[in-house]
């Protein structure tokens, strides 16, 4: 919970890892030079005296991530979102059974998002399929531009992705987050395009399309999709941090995703490990805009609009009662592990 | 084999012959400034007019060019990005702006392009330094660089474009105005520094800043929006002309592009802090 002008919040991190980027797990270049560079991103934007180690980095454990996550970091549940990149890491780098570790032990704090890769085939439809039975899925994190063998990405509106999400439909799993990142490869003008999410996001209009770190550096064409399609959605991470460093820089985006996307479709997260909610949640919770920007964009970073950023956007998708949250965690594990009950009594209104 | 005693020797990669004759003396071994050597001032002159295609900022400005070597007629630049995964076709088009700005330089008779601590530098440096096509150079990549810069340029035109409107609006211009201007109503270079727009039939000239209207101006010409005359100068994100109407949406849609590319940019020059101990203008 974080307090925010007398007001209570309740906080979903809906972009949470635990992963494993040690030497040993690592089997190819790619491998190390993606935790490095994931480093680079977290030293980049931490403040200088909340900066880990590079051996820290690579594997920080469950023990590290419950007292960053609750004890330190506001969080009252967490969204696992796996990265497998086994092309790169023996493991996985943090596959859903590896989430699944923590995810289990404390299930009424996490949930737990599956992937898949249509490059898979059927096989990769049965594991979905497996993936659902073992751990009741209601979301999935998708890398499009994930290498598997020579293919060095797909699509989302691509008759074998359609299969998938059919699929998906089926079963249940109604939230799909695609990671849209710098782009690295296809080499052509495909990898600029996020309009594979606008046609996903057109053919199942039953589905959530969460576009993770808004699109960044597509996010003009993000938000042009986004104001057209109500199910298309924003996570945060990523543009968050820019509350630490860039506070103006971060109101501006704010402004973009409020305006084109609205309030009720963009979700917190805070990536973690990349970086730690204890100070992001802060930054991003004391954010403001400057009068020319409210005139600019029409609205306000309020506490109503943070507070739906923060956990209710999430807790609507995922089916999270807060109300009914708050009254189990008054007596939970993790609050009697860290003495938070006190702060689940406040009145249930 | 090059090698360092002598100036100008066989390079290993154009086999041109040693054209000076050695120095006799035992002084250090530094291109002579009487010589017809490029001067470093030039060079980066040079250098400062390749962009970052996503940033749309020199490479000068964003530090990323880390070393600049000049030996008789041969110029070396080595340069690094901010991460070891940038896009490889973003990289290709820096390294060939390299190539062919500081080739261009008449004093300039060969240049190394040094691209380091980069997933793909060896493929980009060999590519760029024998003067293949990025096709070639790259098995995946399945038609040229042109596309992908087209696809850059029309985001910078749009980021350029709220610039030239904030302007054009800031010297009193209406949305009316603004939206139908053409390339010949406009004077963008009035006097130092200052564009003017005579309007009314001439009536009433207004003048503006210079700098965002030539910004915008060298988009519109690179995507093929502007080139004659009675060409109209804005376009919406479609490359549609539009009405008074329409401005505001154009606006906000350009208004936009400007928040991808400079947010970005902030990402960038973060990691480029942070990985390489860069800190550049921003």
């Amino acid at each position: 919970m974080y307090t925010h002008d007398g007001e209570e919040i309740f906080v979903i991190d809906g972009h949470v890892h635990l992963w494993d980027a040690t030497e040993e797990n690592i089997k190819h270049e790619g491998g190390e030079q993606f935790i490095q560079c994931f480093h680079d991103y977290h030293t980049a934007f931490t403040p200088e005296e909340e900066q880990w180690d590079m051996d820290t980095y690579r594997k920080y454990g469950k023990e590290r991530m419950m007292n960053d996550l609750f004890r330190d970091g506001y969080v009252d549940m967490g969204i696992f979102q796996p990265t497998y990149l086994t092309d790169f890491y023996d493991e996985g780098f943090n596959t859903t059974e590896q989430n699944a570790e923590l995810a289990e032990e404390y299930p009424e704090r996490f949930v737990l998002n599956g992937a898949f890769d249509p490059r898979d085939g059927e096989e990769g439809l049965e594991y979905l399929e497996e993936l659902d039975e073992t751990y009741d899925l209601q979301g999935v994190k998708l890398y499009t531009a994930e290498w598997r063998g020579d293919s060095k990405g797909w699509r989302l509106d691509s008759p074998e992705a359609f299969e998938y999400l059919e699929k998906c439909q089926e079963l249940g799993i109604k939230n799909i987050h695609p990671h849209k990142g710098p782009t690295i490869r296809p080499l052509n003008r495909d990898a600029f395009d996020v309009a594979d999410v606008d046609d996903a996001a057109t053919s199942f209009p039953e589905l959530n399309f969460v576009v993770e770190h808004v699109g960044f550096p597509r996010l003009d064409d993000f938000t042009h999709i986004a104001a057209q399609e109500t199910n298309v959605y924003g996570g945060l991470a990523v543009a968050a941090p820019f509350a630490q460093n860039r506070p103006r820089k971060f109101a501006d985006m704010m402004g973009e995703l409020l305006f084109w996307v609205g309030e009720d479709n963009l979700l917190f997260g805070s990536d973690y490990a990349l970086w730690e909610p204890d100070w992001l949640i802060p930054a991003v919770m004391n954010a403001e805009m400057s009068p020319e920007q409210r005139a600019e964009f029409g609205t306000e970073l309020s506490t109503d609009i943070k507070k739906k950023i923060m956990g209710e956007n999430a807790a609507r998708l995922y089916d999270i009662d807060i109300e009914e949250k708050k009254a189990q965690f008054r007596d939970d594990a993790v609050s009697e592990r860290y003495g938070l009950g006190e702060n689940y009594e406040a009145a249930a209104d | 084999m090059a090698t360092q005693n002598h100036p100008g020797a066989e390079d290993e990669g154009s086999g041109r012959a040693a054209e000076r004759p050695e120095p006799s003396t035992g002084r250090p071994d530094r291109p002579d400034p009487s010589d017809d050597a490029p001067d470093l001032e030039d060079v980066y002159g040079r250098l400062d007019r390749v962009d970052d295609p996503e940033l749309d900022r020199s490479i000068v400005e964003l530090g990323y060019v880390e070393r600049v070597a000049v030996d008789g007629g041969r110029v070396e630049v080595a340069f690094v990005l901010p991460t070891a995964w940038c896009s490889p076709a973003f990289a290709w088009m820096m390294a060939t702006g390299i190539r062919d700005e500081v080739g261009s330089l008449p004093a300039v008779e060969a240049v190394r392009v040094d691209l380091r601590d980069h997933m793909h530098g060896e493929e980009i440096n060999h590519g760029v330094n024998e003067g293949l096509a990025f096709d070639e150079a790259f098995d995946d990549a399945d038609s040229g660089i042109e596309a992908v810069r087209e696809k850059l340029d029309e985001k910078a035109r749009l980021a350029r474009q709220f610039h030239a409107f904030d302007a054009l609006l800031d010297a009193g211009l209406t949305p009316a105005q603004v939206a139908d201007l053409r390339l010949e109503d406009v004077d963008p270079a009035f006097e130092a520094d200052r564009a003017a727009v005579p309007l009314r039939e001439g009536a009433v000239t207004v003048t503006l800043p210079a700098e965002p209207l030539t910004d915008y101006l060298e988009k519109a010409r690179a995507t093929g929006l502007v080139s004659g005359e009675a060409d109209r100068l804005f376009a919406d994100r479609d490359g549609e002309p539009f009405d008074a109407e329409a401005f505001e949406e154009v606006r906000r849609q350009s208004r936009v592009a400007d928040a991808n590319v400079t947010g970005q940019g902030a990402i960038c020059s973060a990691l480029h802090e942070a990985r390489n101990g860069v800190v550049a203008d921003d």
